[in-house]
């Protein structure tokens, strides 16, 4: 899933001050299982809101109100009444949710209230980690299912590099080495000798670097 | 964190009074820690209970909503570390109350105005000293300053 | 300028001797001046680092063609940490065409330790590719797009190994690999257990490696006890044994750095015993007016 972390509140609340009629508007699927902007999260940043302009002696009636999720037309549209009456919006989607809502009501200010970081899984409880980058060529096959563009910190096909000490990445003592896991898993398939493989340099034209991508599926257009 | 699990033995059960103001205190409990919140005997608050069948219950947006309808402080009442009758609930009760403390500090609230606190089962005095600790606190942040 | 000093000295079967350089923070070329004064004449080359650490400092390849004003051969370090392929083919050919002869292909440390830590990281591509790219650019005169260039850049290409890094066992694989790619020299990381260093040299000799790359164990004398605490813990990839540490410590501060010199000697003796080893790499980071001195009690001068 995509995962994101909640802005700090001073900083939204920053954000907000200059409107007296918000809508918050949640995102039932990414940012709900990252507990960073579903129903709950929308209704807990709402009463803190409040609480945080009464304190200042300051009138600000906030809306609450959470679509399944803000990355489809089909789903934003149910929004629009409550966009409409109120001045502006304060998204907790994700990137993409937040700009799509900005280009379906161009009227409307719509700002974030999400940190978009990663796509990645939920490791176990409580944990999420990076685990693509969406580089468009995938070859985890070679790497025995493990990548090295997203959980390597340099990126290497060809690794590991000097820094790595004891399967730990030299940037965060709490980063496994990928390298370190692929070799593992290599030599737990008998394939170390695989490794003594060059892995030719990246087409980058996949990824981003390459410019932003779209994905057109023919026969969903008439 | 710790003093927030333990009430301090050292506060009196005797009921404490603050001159300036009626204090507006709701009690989030489960009930298994405390039968009902009218038993406590402090008069000088006005509390209010609301009842849990397990500590997990507890809800960060219930916590905060109560502040909006007033409050001066929110306590939550969980059985003791080991005695939950669900095993956890009084882990993630903690662990809830921990975070919305932290939110109450950003937004100026002063996380003080939110505790928790282990009560034995059904001991009355662990509950009043638990209320008389939450109104010593109330003599230092004074009236909720967003009601 | 054909072929420089280094890979003469290395194909002629002789012990080989480099040292280190790092350029300045600014402009300033006489603090190139005055480190390769004390350098000229001790050893065969200077490598001189490329934003060593993400610290940014004169750029490599300029330093090196001061170096190279002053009689002085250069190894042209040059990690794939902050620029593109495109930039790096660049470099390799402006380099080679300002007279200089070798690189050392490095991944470079992470831009977060540095002195810009806000900065985006390239890595296009590692170090593994640029001397694959730096040998076909040699020997079959392409860039990486295939195009035949208008003179080659004729480099001796190297790369560094660390015996010390975790996994032990990948480590002799990892070089292999880099031998295959290309790499004609090897600069190990400073090596301090000798015991691991003899460890992957035998390895490295049972591969044949040693036969196809001039291996140069990497030494850097110790200045303090404080200094060996701090590489030992703080510095990644970097291990002490305790004995060398105890070393450091038993002795009073004003003998501290006597003692560290006599270590390093004593390690350069080993390193000279060790067959497959071709020479050693000497990095006295700000402390390059000891070289000469320790080149010459380790009986290494006249080069």
């Amino acid at each position: 899933m995509i995962v994101g972390e909640q802005k700090p509140i001073a900083e939204i609340k920053d954000k907000v001050s200059s409107y007296s009629r918000l809508l918050i508007l949640g995102c039932g699927t990414c940012v709900k299982t990252c507990f960073a902007g579903g129903e709950d999260e929308v209704a807990i940043m709402a009463s803190a809101l409040r609480l945080a302009f009464q304190k200042d002696g300051r009138k600000i009636k906030i809306e609450e109100l959470t679509v399944e999720r803000q990355c489809e037309d089909e789903f934003i549209k149910e929004a629009a009444t409550a966009i409409a009456r109120n001045d502006a919006v304060l998204s907790l989607a994700c990137g993409a949710g937040v700009q799509m809502i900005a280009s379906r009501f161009t009227r409307s200010p719509v700002l974030p209230g999400v940190n978009t970081t990663f796509i990645g899984v939920l490791e176990k409880q409580g944990l999420f980690a990076e685990k693509c980058m969406g580089c468009g060529n995938c070859i985890l096959d070679t790497f025995v299912g493990i990548c090295p563009i997203s959980r390597c910190s340099k990126k290497l096909l060809n690794g590991p590099c000097g820094g790595s000490q004891n399967g730990k990445c030299e940037v965060n003592s709490e980063t496994d080495c990928a390298w370190q896991l692929i070799i593992d898993r290599s030599k737990s398939f008998g394939q170390m000798d695989k490794l003594i493989t060059y892995v030719p340099p990246k087409d980058w034209r996949t990824s981003q670097a390459g410019g932003p991508r779209k994905l057109v599926i023919e026969d969903h257009v008439i | 964190m710790v003093e927030n699990f333990k009430v301090v033995s050292s506060i009196t059960p005797e009921p404490v009074k603050i001159e300036q103001f009626k204090p507006k205190i709701t009690v989030f409990h489960c009930f298994n820690a405390i039968n009902s919140i009218a038993d406590s005997d402090n008069v000088y608050c006005d509390i209010k209970g609301i009842k849990m069948p397990c500590s997990s219950i507890t809800r960060e947006v219930f916590l905060l909503r109560a502040f909006e309808a007033g409050a001066d402080a929110v306590v939550v009442m969980v059985c003791p570390e080991g005695s939950c009758r669900y095993i956890e609930g009084n882990i993630w009760a903690g662990k809830r109350v921990a975070r919305m403390k932290k939110l109450l500090d950003e937004i100026g609230l002063d996380g003080r105005r939110l505790n928790i606190f282990f009560i034995p089962q059904r001991d009355q005095t662990a509950l009043n000293r638990a209320i008389n600790q939450t109104m010593d606190n109330l003599v230092t942040l004074g009236p909720n300053p967003a009601a | 300028m054909n072929s420089g000093k280094l890979q003469e000295v290395l194909s002629q079967g002789k012990f080989a001797v480099t040292a280190e350089c790092g350029p300045p923070r600014g402009a300033n070329t006489e603090v190139i001046h005055k480190k390769g004064t004390l350098l000229k004449g001790y050893v065969d080359a200077v490598n001189v680092t490329d934003n060593q650490t993400a610290i940014v400092r004169m750029s490599s390849i300029a330093a090196c063609t001061h170096l190279i004003q002053m009689g002085i051969e250069p190894v042209m370090q040059m990690v794939t940490r902050d620029r593109n392929r495109i930039a790096l083919q660049s470099d390799i050919m402006g380099a080679y065409s300002l007279g200089i002869r070798n690189i050392l292909c490095l991944s470079g440390d992470h831009q977060t330790f540095g002195s810009q830590p806000e900065a985006m990281n390239v890595w296009d591509i590692d170090c593994m590719h640029l001397i694959h790219t730096v040998k076909n650019m040699r020997d079959e005169g392409k860039d990486m797009s295939e195009f035949e260039l208008d003179v080659a850049p004729k480099m001796f290409i190297g790369a560094a190994e660390n015996p010390f890094a975790d996994p032990f066992e990948f480590r002799v694989l990892r070089l292999a690999k880099k031998v295959a790619a290309g790499a004609d020299f090897i600069q190990t990381q400073c090596i301090y257990d000798m015991a691991r260093f003899k460890e992957w040299v035998r390895l490295a000799r049972e591969q044949g490696l040693t036969e196809k790359v001039h291996i140069l164990g990497g030494v850097t004398p110790l200045k303090s006890a404080r200094m060996a605490k701090y590489m030992a813990t703080r510095v990644a990839g970097i291990t002490i044994p305790e004995a060398i540490i105890k070393r450091m410590e038993a002795v009073p501060k004003e003998k501290a750095t006597a003692e560290g010199i006599k270590i390093c000697l004593e390690t350069i003796q080993e390193i000279r015993e060790i067959k497959g080893v071709h020479g050693i790499h000497i990095m006295a980071i700000e402390w390059e007016d000891k070289v000469p001195e320790i080149i010459k009690a380790a009986g290494l001068y006249p080069r």
